[in-house]
Parts: structure tokens; sequence; C-alpha cells
């Protein structure tokens, strides 16, 4: 990989440095492969629940949440949350691991870094960060971000999204990555300075802005397309989800009212009372196992979160698709127009229209020599557009070869990591069966003794 | 019990009654206590006595001609209430067969009444008529009237609200149908109600309407008696007894009334997850439409949500037809066994006036009064029928409540079967490798 140059006009290439001081380290947490092939490879590579291979270099986890208070900005108090990455590496002899590296960062960091990822890996389906807001809650969960059961989740989705980076081929590369992971203070300034922002394409900004593209590739016109259709039907599935819990936990929660209705009964039986008594109780369990039940659920909704926002992640990799085509075909039309512009002149036939032809038939004939200047500078900016053009093409191919090559991993990913997710939620889903059969079991027996 | 010559009344041998021991009670003596001021309304009729086991002063004759002492006699001869071997059961009674009949000027279900009996009351040993509902509540109207002694089993809710439920629907006929059947067998399982005549020929006669118009008065001396007893008197106090009873009642109404609001607030949560559950499952089908490898373990997933729900879908309405009803008649019989009582405490308070009348004349002679007598008669007999009831009641209570609640477990215990049974089925769907390409 390349040096990167802060040069705005060269096209964006990834900006990874190998990692000072460490010669043979690389950041292929959980890579199944040998570090130098994995390059290569775009599937392949393990999924985060995977991580038990004896290559595995380094373990990163977000271990801890706390609040602090401190100045902003605008020099006003806000409190907000640090979490503390700990970086292990791990021996392959022993397999122990020695605590390397701890640091605390704060969410905007972690935007930061992604934003920076975004912008030099624009062909990666770049993971997606837990979400900023709690959003698809039902009633019993707090929208409140400083609520220590969203901390607790948003730890977990932090962590997820950084073993997500260091597992990924080209992503675990990365110096600011690993800066990230390695050094606490002055690494907003790093990333600042390698003017990432500066390089950040706005039109990306404007996602619905429609830009025709004359000969889109239809696999990636295919592939935005799956994109939105894959956000708006995770969106509802988890809407819907959302209210299903709700109901459920109204169910569950009644049922606690017939312990105490029981109990009271039992007081004025004779035979009867010991039966309506204990199987009360049996209504009480019951009632509170609800609750975690439904935490469980919460990780599956968090799966489906993190494949909704990776949908926003696939989509934004078209669009610079689109991006890039269009340029290309702005600079060829360009380049074709000047071309033509070029043999008006020197033939003398005026087909196209302008100013300079306008003006000179108001205002006279110009020059022979002034025309040959014309032609001169014609010519030039003909030479460099086709220069230009020929690079263009050439980044365009090499943008949708690679683009598809992460496109190729993702889409393994997606499906192993969902089908995971889906076992896990019949597996939940049995269990509060079970569980059901259980508690109704036992209160059958105590109205049986009645 | 007030003064008098009371205790016979009690007893239908060398036992009264309360002295008997339970055969089931361990060292608990509490059930063999006798007097009148035991509180427990709970005690249970000596159960595996059978007749032999008991010196009956009558060969046992048919309530509603003759002494007052008859019924408790009953009581003894018909020992069992629920028997489980029926031996000594000689009649049956199923209502079955609903059918819709639509005349001119309304639309009317009836019921096919099919009754078996070896009682000699009977002509023959085996009838079958239909009724209707109305010819329900004369029934009990008219057990009610000749009976006021005794506790009559309750019938389902006259009047439904027109356009919420659909009263020739399926489920409500049924529903209907199963609480007839029950109000039925109550009275046949009855010592006394079995053998009144209204009963009966409500069992018997082709032309039931015909019957009714004759308004032919067959009450027993007991019901005639206490028809005429007047209200208006003040009770002096109640025997600890009946008025534990009152409080029990009263309890258990509002205990149940609770029951059943939470059952129907359960329902109502249900009915909302199951909506939701409803929509949630095509999702998983819309999605499985978008993908290639996860299509077939979605759509997997959508048709397990929607098997939750179907079976989601048939507890609610076990709840609604077979929970609730339950809970709303012993509401009622709660409700009615309220009346009795009071009446019964009208009927004490009336002897009480008029001993009292007596004292205050001061005669020399200590003669009681043949009206005053026949008070006595009446209060004793009534407090005896009740008392004997209240035990049936109780016991039947607790059997059916038994089976009530157990049923009610089951039917939560189908519903998560099935939901398992569905999750199961999946997962191997869900671990399938994909085929190599």
């Amino acid at each position: 990989m390349e040096q990167a140059l802060p040069d705005p006009e060269r096209p964006l290439k990834p900006a990874a440095l190998e990692p000072l001081g460490r010669s043979d380290a690389g950041l292929e947490a959980g890579v199944g492969e040998e570090a130098e092939g994995s390059r290569e490879e775009g599937s392949g590579t393990d999924t985060m629940t995977e991580n038990n291979f004896g290559l595995k270099k380094i373990e990163i986890s977000v271990s801890e949440a706390e609040k602090r208070t401190g100045r902003n900005a605008m020099n006003m108090q806000e409190t907000y949350t640090a979490y503390l990455i700990e970086t292990r590496s791990v021996e392959h002899a022993d397999g122990q691991s020695v605590l390397t590296d701890s640091l605390w960062r704060r969410y905007s960091e972690f935007e930061l870094l992604r934003n920076y990822l975004l912008v030099y890996y624009p062909h990666i389906v770049v993971p997606p960060l837990p979400e900023k807001r709690a959003e698809f809650v039902w009633h019993k969960l707090s929208a409140d971000n400083m609520d220590p059961d969203f901390v607790e989740r948003r730890r977990i989705g932090l962590e997820n999204f950084l073993l997500r980076v260091a597992s990924h081929p080209i992503l675990c590369r990365d110096k600011i990555f690993y800066l990230f992971l390695t050094q606490e203070g002055n690494w907003k300034e790093t990333v600042n300075e390698t003017g990432f922002q500066l390089k950040a394409d706005s039109r990306l900004k404007a996602l619905n802005a429609t830009f025709r593209v004359k000969n889109p590739d239809k696999r990636f016109t295919e592939l935005k397309h799956y994109s939105d259709e894959l956000q708006s039907v995770i969106s509802h599935l988890l809407r819907v989800r959302a209210r299903v819990a709700d109901r459920l936990y109204g169910v569950y929660k009644v049922h606690g009212n017939y312990g105490r209705v029981f109990s009271e009964w039992s007081a004025i039986e004779k035979e009867m009372g010991d039966g309506l008594q204990s199987a009360g109780h049996h209504m009480d369990v019951y009632a509170s196992s609800i609750d975690d039940i439904l935490e469980d659920e919460e990780h599956y909704a968090d799966q489906l979160k993190e494949y909704l926002f990776y949908a926003e992640a696939l989509r934004a990799v078209c669009r610079k698709h689109e991006l890039m085509q269009y340029d290309l075909e702005m600079a060829a039309q360009d380049l074709a127009s000047k071309k033509q512009q070029c043999e008006e002149l020197a033939t003398g036939t005026v087909r196209t229209f302008s100013l300079k032809g306008m003006t000179t038939k108001l205002f006279g004939q110009e020059t022979p020599e002034q025309r040959e200047a014309r032609i001169k500078v014609l010519e030039e900016q003909i030479n460099e557009g086709e220069q230009q053009l020929k690079s263009k093409n050439l980044e365009g191919r090499e943008f949708v070869k690679n683009a598809w090559t992460d496109i190729e991993r993702f889409k393994e990913q997606k499906n192993r990591d969902l089908k995971e997710a889906l076992i896990s939620y019949a597996v939940m889903q049995i269990s509060m069966c079970k569980k059901g059969i259980q508690v109704w079991t036992n209160a059958k027996e105590c109205f049986s003794k009645m | 019990m007030a003064g008098g010559p009371p205790k016979a009344l009690q007893s239908s041998g060398p036992y009264s009654l309360r002295d008997m021991p339970h055969p089931l009670a361990g060292s608990s003596s509490e059930e063999a206590v006798g007097g009148d001021s035991t509180p427990s309304p709970d005690l249970l009729m000596a159960r595996s006595f059978g007749d032999k086991d008991l010196i009956l002063p009558n060969g046992g004759t048919p309530a509603g001609t003759s002494s007052p002492a008859s019924s408790s006699s009953l009581l003894n001869r018909l020992q069992l209430d629920d028997d489980i071997d029926g031996e000594t059961r000689d009649l049956f009674v199923t209502v079955d067969d609903p059918k819709k009949h639509v005349c001119t000027m309304e639309t009317y279900i009836t019921y096919r009444i099919t009754t078996k009996s070896t009682r000699a009351e009977f002509d023959l040993p085996e009838y079958s008529v239909r009724r209707r509902y109305q010819d329900f509540d004369w029934l009990r109207s008219k057990l009610e009237e000749s009976q006021p002694t005794h506790l009559i089993p309750p019938l389902p809710e006259k009047f439904v609200v027109k356009g919420v439920v659909d009263r020739f629907s399926e489920e409500f006929v049924e529903t209907r149908r199963k609480a007839l059947d029950k109000f039925l067998k109550r009275i046949t399982d009855h010592p006394v109600l079995s053998f009144n005549e209204h009963f009966n020929v409500f069992l018997t006669a082709k032309d039931l309407n015909a019957y009714k118009k004759q308004g032919i008065a067959l009450l027993t001396r007991v019901g005639e008696s206490v028809k005429h007893v007047t209200g208006g008197y003040k009770l002096r106090s109640r025997p600890l007894e009946f008025a534990a009873i009152g409080e029990y009642l009263d309890t258990f109404a509002l205990k149940l009334g609770t029951i059943d609001r939470i059952a129907q607030r359960i329902i109502k949560e249900e009915i909302e997850y199951l909506v939701e559950l409803r929509e949630y499952g095509p999702v998983y089908s819309t999605w499985s439409a978008l993908e290639g490898e996860l299509a077939e373990p979605l759509e997997g997933v959508s048709a397990c949500i929607g098997n939750c729900s179907t079976a989601l879908e048939e507890l609610t309405d076990d709840m609604t037809e077979d929970f609730l009803p339950v809970l709303r008649e012993y509401i009622l019989y709660s409700d009615s066994m309220k009346s009795v009582l009071k009446k019964r405490d009208q009927v004490q308070a009336e002897y009480e006036a008029k001993l009292e009348a007596v004292a205050l004349r001061k005669e020399d002679r200590p003669k009681v009064p043949a009206d005053v007598e026949k008070c006595q008669d009446r209060m004793e007999c009534f407090n005896a029928d009740l008392k004997a009831d209240m035990e049936r009641w109780q016991s039947n209570k607790r059997q059916d409540f038994r089976q009530l609640l157990m049923g009610l477990a089951d039917k939560n215990i189908q519903y998560y079967e099935k939901c398992l049974m569905a999750w199961e089925s999946i997962i191997p769907l869900l671990q399938e490798k994909p085929e190599a390409k």
C-alpha cells in the first residue's frame, strides 16, 4: 500500500501506512489466514463471533463506559460517556494475552474515525457504528442516551465496530485506525492533518440528488436498489418488533394480578387454599420472566440494526461509483466537445455554437494568428483531457474491481451473520416456550391439588 | 337455632349429619364437631358412605309430598353428589344438537334434551324432547318458586347485546349449550330438585307450552309455606354458620369478579399482541423476496410466526368460550344464593317475632300455639335444606374450579407446545449449509 500524499488533485488511494515499530505486526484480529496472504482475499474472513483461531494477533475490547463532564467547543459544560478501549496482544505459544494499550474514547471520536475511513476507502463497505440515539424503542426502554442499558448496548456496538474493522483485510492495516487504538492524545489532530475532510466529496451528502449517468454499471444499479429495499424492510421489521415486544410485555405482566387475587381468595378457602396460593406464586414467576426474555431479544434487534446501517454503507459505495461514472462521462463529454471545437477552427466550419463565433460575427473576424493561438490552447487542453480521461477510466475500473471484491466479501459475511442471528432468535423463542410450559405445568399441578 | 325440639330434623338415624366423621379427614376433627356454631362453610359431605351404612327412618320418599324431614333423609339416600362409579345414579340428562328455527315472527335455537332414567317417576325409560332458552328460564323460575329453600343452579345470561355478540354463531351456541347442559346436570345431581315435578315435565312433555299454560301449581308444602312468609320482620341474630356463609359468598363473588376482569384484560392484551404478530410475520416474507441464500430461512421464520399467531388465536378463543362463561356462571350462582339466604333470614325473623309476641302475652300456659310451631318447622326445614345444599355446593365448586383452572393451565401449555414445535422445526432449516456453487 502506498503512502498517501495530501494532493487534492490525485485520485484517492488508501492511506494505509505500515505501523511504525512493528515488524510482523498486522492488525488482523480474527483473520484465519496467514497475515500476508489475507490481503488479496476478499472473502474468507471470519465473523466476529469466531475470534478463536490460533493465528490471532491482537484482541480488542471496549471494556468500560464512564460518565464524564467537560467543556465543549463553545466552552459549555457537557456530560458525555467515555469508553475504555483495551488492546491485548496474544502470544502464539501459550495463548496468554498481554495488555498493550488502553485508552478512553468518546462516541464522536469513533465517528471521526469512520468518516475518515469512508473518505479514504470509498470502495469498501465500511462497518457501521451503533446508533447515535436510541431508536425503535419499545416502551420500557429509555430513549435517553445516558440510560445505563443504552450505554451498555452502545459499548457492545462500539466493540463490535472495532472488531469488524480489525478483521477487515484492508481496513485493518490503516495507520489512523492503529493510532486510534494506541495514541490517546493528539489523535484528532493527526486525523485532521490528513486533510480528509477536504477530499470528501460533498456531493455524497446529497443522498437523493440524481446524477444522470448514461452507462451505469448494471450491477451497481441493482445493488443500490437492493440496499434501499433492505433498509426499508429492516426498518419496518424493527418497528413492528418493538410493538410486538410491547404487547408481549403487557400479556405477561397482567398475569401477575392472578397472583394477588389467588392469594386473597385462598384466605377464605379451606381445602382449595393451598393450591390456589402456590399457583398464584407461579403466576408471579411467569409475570416477572418477561423482563429477561425481552432483554435477550434486544440483542437480536441490535444485530438487525447493524445490518440496517450496513445497508447504508453499501449504498454509499454504489453512490460513489455513480459519481465516479458521472465524472467520467462529464469529462468524456467535455473532451469530445473540445475536439469538435478544435476541428471546426481548423477547417473553418462552424457547427457548434460558440461565444467566440458569435462575437466574431458581431465584431468582425479574428486574425489567423489569433485562430492559431486558440487551436494551440485547445490542443493542449485536449491532450490533458485525454490523459485525465485515461486515468479516470483506469481509476474507475480499479474502483469497480476492488469494490466488487469487497461487496462479495460483505455478502458472504451478511448471509453468515444474519443466519446466525435468526438461529439465535429461534433459540430464544424456544427457550421462552419451554419456560412457559414449565410455569403452567407447575401451576396446573397446584390446581390439581385444590 | 332457637329453642324447641330441632335436633331430630338433622339426623336421619343415630348420627347427625355433622357428627359423621369425614372418611378422608385425617387427624383433624374439625369436621366432626357437632353443634350449631361451627362457622366452617366448607364441610364435605360424607362421601363414601353408601346407603347400607346408614339407618334411615324412611325408606326414602320423593321430596315434595311428605314431611319436612324428607329432604334430609333423601340427602342420605342419595349420598354421592358426583358418583364416580355411577352405580347409584338412576337419571341421566344431556343437552345437545342445537338447531336453528326460522319462523315468521322470530328466529331461535332449540336444543335436544335426552333423558334416561329408571326412576318410577318416569313412565318411559328414555325421552327426547326439544327445548329453547325460554323453556329453561321457565323451569328455573318454577324451581325457585317451588323449592325456595334450595339453591337453584344458574342459567347462562339471558340477554346478549345485539351486534356485539352473534347469538347464532357456532361459538356462542356451543358455549350456551354447555352451560345449559351443566344447569340440567346440577339439577339431576340434586337429591331434592331432581324429583321436582316441573323438572320432570320439562324433561318429558311433548308440548311444554300447554303445560305452562295450565299453571298447575305443584308446590311442596315447604314451598307453599315459605311463599307466604311476609317480609318486614327484623332478624335478631343470624346463626353464625349462616353469617359465615353470607360473608364467604360476598368475598367469593368479589374475588371471582376480579378474576373475570383480569382474564378479560389478558384476552385483550393477547388479541393486541396477535394483531402485531400478524403484521410482523409477513415482513420476513417481504425480506425473503430480496435475498438469495437467506430467502428460505427468512420465509421459514415468517411461516413460523404465522403458526404461532394461529396458536394464539386458538388460545384466546378458548379463553373466551370456555373460561369466562364458567366464571360468570359462578358469580350468578352466588348472587342467587345470597337471595336464598335472605329468604331464610326472613323466615327466621318471622318465627322470632311470633315467638316474642307469644312470650309478651304472658300467659300461664306455656303452650306454643300451632302457627308458631309451623313457623319453627319452616325455619328448621329451611336451615337444614340450605346447610345440606351449601355443603354440596362447596364440594361441587371445588371440583368445578379445579377443572376450570386446570383447563386454563392446559390451554396455555398447549399454546406454548404448538409454538415450541414450530420454532424447533425451523432450526434445521436455518442451519442448512448452502449448496456449493
